[in-house]
């Protein structure tokens, strides 16, 4: 559009004579080394940043002056760019917008009714776009805190902030020194049942009083406080302040403070129960500290830190930078560049106004898009599988808000904007190509598609050569690494106390048969008894008797011997069915390959190579082919080392030490690899790839997102 | 948007003397404005695309009313003269008792009027003439064929809706067809009872409060409008009804004394798609003398400037849009040439409007198209009709600029009183109605923009026009060959022809040919007055050729002369496409009226201007057509020049949409300083 310094709507302004309302109040602020000033409305507590030329224009309005004379003052006063009509209409129009104008004409009733109707839907539609922040107002605490004012006045000084800074170091301090016990099982001990409730009850307490420090803080520097109010965040009340009476201070570092007295108080927290917990002991004083703890330091600092939510890190990091409505104004520059070096629209304006803004905005628009997205999906997503419908709502919701909304927005823009006429057949070649490119790499171009898991060189259990009875391996006969006949004898293993036991048996058999013969003409009785001991003690012999001949260990088929750990089995005792080594062929180890439920149907139906790596030797790419698959689900996983905490990928049942069991149902193939395995690698762990060929991306997606509605939610 | 038709402001206004008469239940009525918001106006959007679809379906009702109406012809045939009009007083006192028209006493009502026309004037209104009527009262555009009698057809709806004692307000294109009209149908009136008033140009308050105070009121839409925009003004802000009404208690000299009509009650709009969609985008603006903003040397320094400036470089001219747009190295350029220039050159909003408006002044504006020299003076010539318009002006210094460059001297700039447009003035009417020929392709924007329906009305004896296919040829010169041989042949035959071109320049160009060829001719310059309506309705006699622009005599019957139809009627003969297929056809409604027998016939040329600035240029068209061969390369032409012309039409149709929401925006940012008038 191009920019005229007439309006052709002056004559409708022209003559009024406003003033601004008593109530609002202008604060003079610098970012970036340019002042603006700062409107404040008391009644609504919304604040307006004015460029100078418009502080002047607001200082002429006497309600004695016409418009015409005022904007003819401002005109001569600022002759190197004088604002124009347009300008100026606007800005009053935003005044009387927020009924910050009064003006020689009595007040529109029907306009004024209508204003507040559409403000009212505005506000109301506000909640139902984002119903995971409702906001509930509760009180007004100005009153009780100014009579609190000596309590926490003295808190903002330098003892305040040396007070703070000792309990804080301490806290750190106390940590370090404590650093493995705490870290030990965090993730456990956090998500336990019983803690769980007990953080519940903390909390609130604690996010309350991470509300009173922006409340006081507010007040401490001559702010107001109006209003308390109870926040449905991702349906978890949580209390809020409002204390944006803090954006009229002059000194940046007193806002970014009222925005960051709310984690200083946590952090204040933390330090002290980190303190607390050192010293109390185990019970329920020490789990309260260790909680507070957590939230006071971690949660605070990712969640109410983190610059990327439109939490207190956003307003700290904006004030810090001095660009303030970083978010909005963000956007509206990314948008800016779009139409102007995209579109080549002539004319937009640009958001930015100072130097070094750009590079901030534009890194900002971009990456707390990203992470708004992700985490809004993945908040979404998270009560989805808690509650099904409520949840399918939310991400539905959420769906609509971050990629449906700004689509249809994007199309109208393309289609109907103004700003596009004489340019919207390049628009429309833009974003046509954009989009049939985004469609292509969706829905088209075939890309690699694999799926990768995890598995343990495995051989077969007849393959194992175990012993037969306990024992202590006194030599091997045949050396590890040579090859066996069938019914080769491989080991010897000692068990003195069988040799003897064996001596004494036969000692007892043979007195036996003496005294049976002894009795056997003169007391059939006695006799009868002596030759059962006789049987008895026989059959008894006997097992001793194969105990012994199974202290030699024999192989039951050919192939070569590999017993892992050769060096130190000589003089060790095994007990019985204790594993001594392998008599393997050369296709006798295969890969075991654990998958879970969701990638067995590809790996099923769709595998059309795999490829390995060993983890010894990643370096080398190994092909291979599935050569068996359990057809059942288990619960069993083959080898620890599969398990997450054996560096695996299964989720195991910490619960039942005794067998390692996935939480999760899980599925076995053997892949059998070219050229076989070399025979050291036994136990160990393989990278398997299965390739399914080539598939662009959007199909993947919906498949595995039917996967997702069908274990979540079994629809 | 279109250049603003400006007026002067009112001088002072002396309280009118009108007669005494029975104050009305509300002061200056008109309806409330319509505030719709986004999903309102989507759904109208929709409704008015099924509308647009149905228009065929409503008329069956009208027809029923038509029907009853004509069935009761022969017993009122039976009545005496004073009965008549005893029936006539007691329809009346029926009317004013309802609020809404029924169907059984608008049937009565047509039957009388329809009887009281023939012993009038011995014209009874035809079965469709009652049938647009009713959808008139309806509230509706009524679509009926050119040469049905929309003049009669409007005394039924006009003549029955005063009876309910609504002030009618019959609005036409031009002061002689509002004049014609009113004379025309006067008699017909005062035997109903009902007093007739019109309005013309130079009238002054008291004369026009008279013609307004009248039960049925002829005007021009122009006319209209800046009466009730000087209404608005004489007004003011806070003007509700009880207001109004107290004030009137309490002063001898109030607002109410000083208004020039009674309110808006019920309008028949002829022509209506002319007037409510294309001068839809025309502002209307009352202004008042105010100093120069600029002077003469930053005038001619503005000019010096411009003229250094070199067109791809530093600017662009929208051609379409009519605007000039800077590149960044013309902005560069403009600051780097006034640095030394003093105060009124520093601003760069204030330098690139000036070397903006010069640049206009230069590439944009052109003597003898858009503006003509008349005794030292700027007079802006109408683009789409040709007249001058000796009131109008340029607003933001670019008249002044204009005037810099022929070297007259500099008029006063004018300050803006108050502003509306078209769209907005008729919206305000508490009852809306509408006559054309053609709705082609806005019937859905009759819906969004003024909640009318199109009603298509059938004809009274079929259509006998023979429409000969389009020719295409591949040069203007080329065109006025085959244009020019085409009507010598006419000619010969004594077959009479009409010319329709798309400006005055092309009628300019046509009798030159024509003149060449010695045939003789008349042009019509579209001055609308008497002469040239009678000029258009002689070119039916035989052997005549007439070469006009399609504004020039519109509701004009061309009747034929003896012994035309048996040489086949009327021949039309376009030689440009204009903006909108239905202003086409309704050119090739100038012939086949009522039956008669016609002919029409487009010969184009591939330098039409609406191909300027098209997908395809004339050039690579050229080559593609002869390419194609002769058929083909006809269709092709023809095709090419259509879509040109459909966008034409999107185009007109996106601006006025943006005219009418920016009006809507405007209006609510600006909520806080009144209503616009």
């Amino acid at each position: 559009m191009s920019q005229s310094l007439f309006s052709q709507s002056w004559y409708r302004v022209a003559a009024l004579r406003p003033r601004l309302r008593r109530h609002a109040e202008i604060h003079r602020q610098s970012f970036r080394g340019e002042i603006w000033y700062v409107l404040q409305d008391h009644q609504t507590g919304r604040f307006h940043r004015l460029s100078p030329s418009a502080n002047l224009i607001l200082c002429l309005m006497d309600g004695r002056r016409t418009l015409q004379d005022i904007w003819e003052r401002a005109a001569r006063r600022n002759e190197d760019d004088p604002p124009t009509q347009d300008d100026t209409i606007r800005l009053i129009s935003q005044l009387h917008g927020s009924d910050l104008l009064q003006g020689d004409l009595p007040p529109d009733l029907a306009e004024l009714a209508e204003r507040a109707e559409s403000t009212a839907r505005r506000t109301l539609m506000a909640r139902v776009k984002n119903p995971l922040a409702l906001r509930f107002a509760l009180f007004d605490p100005d009153a009780i805190l100014d009579r609190l004012a000596p309590f926490y006045r003295p808190i903002f000084s330098l003892w305040g902030l040396a007070v703070w800074l000792a309990v804080v170091i301490a806290g750190l301090v106390v940590a370090a020194l404590h650093w493995g016990e705490l870290t030990g099982d965090v993730a456990n001990q956090m998500l336990s049942a019983q803690n769980v409730a007990l953080m519940l009850c903390l909390y609130p307490v604690i996010k309350a009083l991470h509300e009173t420090g922006h409340a006081v803080a507010a007040k401490a520097w001559g702010g107001e406080v109006h209003e308390v109010g109870m926040m449905l965040l991702v349906l978890f009340p949580a209390p809020y302040v409002d204390a944006s009476s803090s954006a009229a201070f002059p000194s940046k570092w007193q806002r970014m403070m009222v925005a960051a007295a709310g984690i200083f108080v946590e952090l204040f927290l933390a330090g002290a129960a980190a303190i607390v917990w050192a010293l109390a002991e185990p019970g329920l004083v020490r789990a309260a500290a260790f909680n507070v703890m957590v939230i006071g330091s971690i949660s605070t600092l990712v969640f109410n830190g983190n610059p990327l939510l439109r939490f207190d890190g956003y307003y700290i990091f904006a004030d810090l930078i001095e660009i303030p409505n970083l978010g909005s104004r963000s956007n509206r520059y990314f948008f800016y560049l779009i139409e102007r070096y995209v579109l080549k629209i002539e004319g937009t304006k640009s958001p930015v106004t100072a130097n070094g803004e750009r590079p901030w905005m534009l890194f900002y628009a971009v990456s707390a898009f990203v992470y708004r997205t992700t985490v809004s999906i993945a908040i979404a997503s998270f009560i989805a599988t808690q509650y099904f419908v409520f949840g399918v709502m939310l991400a539905l919701l959420a769906l609509v808000g971050t990629v449906v909304s700004p689509l249809v927005k994007g199309i109208r823009f393309i289609l109907s904007d103004p700003k596009l006429n004489g340019r919207r057949r390049l628009a429309m070649t833009v974003t046509g190509a954009a989009g049939l490119a985004a469609f292509a790499i969706l829905f088209v171009i075939p890309l690699p598609y694999t799926t990768m898991a995890q598995g343990v060189v495995w051989v077969p259990d007849d393959t194992q050569i175990r012993t037969r009875t306990d024992g202590i391996l006194t030599n091997l006969l045949v050396q590890p690494g040579r090859d066996t006949q069938a019914g080769e004898a491989l080991a010897k293993l000692e068990d003195p106390s069988l040799d003897s036991r064996v001596a004494v048996l036969q000692a007892q058999l043979a007195e036996l048969r003496l005294r049976y013969d002894a009795a056997r003409l003169g007391d059939r009785v006695q006799a009868q008894i002596l030759q059962e001991q006789i049987t008895s003690t026989q059959e008894i012999l006997r097992v001793y008797s194969e105990r012994q001949a199974g202290l030699t260990v024999r192989t039951e088929h050919a192939g070569r011997l590999i017993v892992p750990g050769a060096v130190d089995l000589p003089g060790r005792y095994l007990r019985r069915g204790e594993r001594i080594g392998y008599v393997l062929t050369a296709d006798d180890p295969v890969v075991r390959v654990v998958v879970p439920q969701t990638d067995v149907d590809l790996i099923r139906n769709r595998t059309q190579g795999v490829a390995a790596r060993l983890a010894e030797r990643p370096e080398e790419v190994r092909v291979g082919a599935i050569r068996r698959e359990v057809p059942g689900a288990q619960q069993e996983i083959p080898s620890l080392a599969l398990a997450t905490q054996g560096g695996g990928t299964i989720a195991v049942d910490a619960s039942n030490p005794q067998k390692p069991i996935a939480l999760q149902s899980i599925f076995v193939f053997d892949v059998q690899l070219a050229g076989g395995l070399p025979f050291n690698v036994l136990g160990e762990r393989v990278y398997v790839r299965f390739d399914h060929g080539s598939e662009p991306v959007a199909w993947r997606v919906l498949r595995s997102l039917r996967q997702v509605f069908l274990s979540q939610f079994r629809v | 948007m279109s250049e603003p038709l400006i007026a002067l402001a009112p001088s002072q206004i002396a309280p009118a003397e009108a007669a005494w008469r029975l104050p009305q239940a509300r002061a200056y009525t008109e309806r409330k404005p319509l505030k719709p918001d986004r999903l309102d106006q989507a759904v109208a959007q929709v409704v008015g695309l099924v509308r647009a679809g149905l228009a065929g379906v409503s008329a069956r009702r009208y027809g029923r009313i038509a029907h009853d109406a004509l069935a009761q012809a022969q017993a009122i045939d039976a009545l005496s003269d004073a009965t008549l009009r005893e029936r006539v007083r007691g329809l009346a006192g029926r009317l004013r008792g309802c609020t809404t028209f029924r169907d059984a006493d608008i049937t009565d009502a047509f039957a009388l009027i329809r009887e009281v026309s023939g012993r009038v004037s011995g014209q009874r209104h035809y079965g469709v003439q009652m049938m647009g009527a009713a959808a008139l009262l309806d509230g509706r555009i009524a679509q009926m064929a050119t040469g049905e009698g929309k003049t009669l057809t409007a005394t039924l709806a006009a003549g029955t809706a005063a009876l309910a004692g609504l002030p009618v307000h019959v609005v036409t294109v031009n002061d002689y067809l509002a004049e014609r009209d009113a004379e025309l149908m006067r008699p017909l009136y005062a035997a109903l009872g009902l007093t007739v008033g019109v309005i013309k140009e130079k009238q002054e308050l008291a004369e026009r409060a008279q013609a307004y105070s009248c039960n049925i009121t002829y005007c021009t839409n122009k006319d209209l409008a800046f009466d009730y925009l000087r209404d608005r003004i004489a007004l003011g802000q806070r003007a509700s009804d009880v207001r109004l009404k107290l004030e009137s208690l309490y002063t001898a000299v109030n607002r109410l004394g000083q208004l020039r009509l009674r309110g808006l009650y019920f309008a028949i709009v002829d022509e209506a798609d002319s007037v409510l969609i294309d001068e839809a985008r025309t502002p209307l603006i009352i202004s008042a003398q105010a100093g120069s903003q600029f002077a003469d040397d930053v005038l001619s320094r503005a000019m010096e400037i411009a003229k250094t400036l070199a067109s791809p470089r530093d600017y662009a001219i929208e051609a379409s849009e009519h605007r000039v747009v800077f590149t960044e190295a013309g902005r560069a350029r403009i600051a780097d040439l006034v640095s030394g220039d003093g105060a009124a050159w520093r601003g760069r909003v204030v330098r690139e409007g000036l070397v903006r408006q010069a640049l206009s002044a230069l590439h944009l504006f052109h003597r003898d198209e858009h503006y003509i020299l008349r005794d030292g003076k700027i007079v802006i010539v109408d683009a789409n009709t040709g007249r001058v318009m000796p009131d109008r002006t340029w607003s933001d210094g670019l008249h002044q600029m204009v005037e810099h460059k022929e070297g007259c001297a500099l008029s006063s700039a004018r300050t803006t009183l108050a502003r509306m447009t078209y769209q907005r003035f008729f919206r305000r009417y508490a009852r809306l109605s509408g006559m054309t020929g053609t709705t082609r392709g806005v019937a859905a924007e009759f819906w969004t923009v003024y909640r009318l329906p199109v009603v298509r009305i059938p004809t009274h004896r079929p259509l006998k026009r023979a429409h000969l296919p389009d020719e295409m040829l591949t040069d203007e010169a080329e065109k006025w060959k085959r244009v020019t041989q085409r009507i010598a042949e006419l000619h010969a035959r004594g077959c009479p022809v009409l010319v329709g071109t798309r400006s005055v320049g092309a009628s300019a160009r046509a009798s030159a040919y024509l003149t060449g060829a010695g045939l003789p001719h008349t042009v019509l310059s579209a001055a609308q007055d008497n002469a040239e309506a009678s000029i258009v309705s002689e070119a039916g006699q035989l052997g005549r050729i007439t070469v006009a622009t399609n504004m020039a005599g519109r509701g004009t019957d061309i009747k034929l002369g003896p012994g035309v139809a048996e040489r086949g009627g009327l021949h039309v003969i376009m030689v440009e496409r204009q903006d909108a297929r239905r202003i086409d056809d309704q050119l090739a409604g100038r012939s086949g009226r009522q039956g008669e027998p016609g002919c029409f016939q487009a010969i184009l040329s591939l330098d039409d201007p609406l191909l300027a600035g098209g997908l395809i240029k004339s050039g690579a068209a050229r080559r593609i057509m002869a390419l194609l061969g002769h058929e083909r390369g006809q269709a092709f032409g023809c095709r090419l020049l259509r879509f040109a012309q459909f966008r034409t039409e999107r185009l007109h149709a996106r601006m006025r949409a943006d005219l009418l929401r920016s009006d809507q925006m405007q209006d609510r940012i600006l909520a806080f300083a009144g209503h616009s008038e």
